[in-house]
């Protein structure tokens, strides 16, 4: 795989969309395909990715948060 | 601020999903740097964000052990169990120490309420209007969706590709990082 294609994967599974089976656990398709670095690498972005959300948000939420009171609400 | 967020349990037992809100926006960075030591086995982030519906779902039944932030502590230890699963599940050799393991959990028991401050805010939100058209685009979308919306489905309202709308992201995350720096914010540094 290309770092290019790699960066993309990375990007994808930085965002805070996941997929939800209510049986079970639902990892982002993307995320299996990364290498272990770049599993690691994209875990360290989305450390900074949630803080910025955070600080660009009236409440503080990170898209996390966004997502979790989505379901929340929407269920 | 208060250090014990258990002072938002009344409200969340009672179904407050804004007292939830104010519970996540700062329990979550706490447990997401709790799970660093699985990021190679799991996805950390499905995990966490089925931790805290399961958080959410238990916490009628709940009972405080009378020490600060038990919701937190709860929340940890269902995070840990479904990572612990999932790399079962998956059959993957564990390819962290668990000393290491063990290591992460206490660095999460060290619970430290996060918030944001003012004046990080507002040099993160100048920044962001520096940003060049496209990848400004893209990033008011990512948060349009909330964590809600798959990357394909935004890139399709922007009329980008996926892979363009992604390259996109990824380089406002790095023009803002930069001019944070150019601020003399060090986010990474911040944030470790």
């Amino acid at each position: 795989m290309s770092d290019a294609d790699e960066g993309t994967l990375i990007e994808e599974v930085v965002g805070a969309f996941r997929p939800r089976d209510p049986r079970s656990l639902v990892p982002l398709p993307a995320w299996h395909d990364l290498s272990p670095v770049g599993r690691e690498q994209a875990y360290e972005q989305s450390v900074t990715m949630r803080a910025i959300e955070a600080a660009l948000d009236p409440n503080g939420y990170s898209a996390t948060v966004r997502a979790v009171l989505g379901r929340i609400q929407g269920a | 601020m208060s250090a014990d967020l258990d002072v938002y349990l009344a409200g969340i037992r009672a179904g407050d999903a804004q007292a939830f809100g104010a519970w996540l926006a700062q329990a979550e960075p706490s447990l997401r740097r709790g799970l660093r030591s699985f990021a190679r086995q799991v996805d950390v982030e499905a995990v966490l964000q089925e931790a805290l519906l399961r958080t959410w779902q238990v916490v009628p039944r709940f009972e405080a052990d009378g020490k600060p932030n038990g919701l937190i502590r709860l929340a940890q230890r269902i995070a840990w169990n479904l990572s612990v699963s999932e790399v079962r599940r998956a059959k993957r050799h564990p390819t962290t120490d668990p000393e290491l393991l063990e290591a992460g959990l206490d660095e999460a028991q060290r619970y430290e309420p996060h918030l944001p401050d003012p004046l990080l805010r507002e040099t993160i939100a100048q920044c962001r209007e520096k940003l060049p058209p496209q990848p400004q685009r893209a990033l008011e979308v990512r948060l349009e969706g909330e964590g809600g919306v798959p990357d394909a489905t935004l890139a399709e309202r922007l009329g980008m590709r996926k892979n363009t709308f992604l390259q996109n992201i990824a380089r406002a995350r790095k023009l803002l990082l930069e001019c944070l720096e150019r601020a003399g914010v060090n986010l990474q540094t911040e944030l470790a």
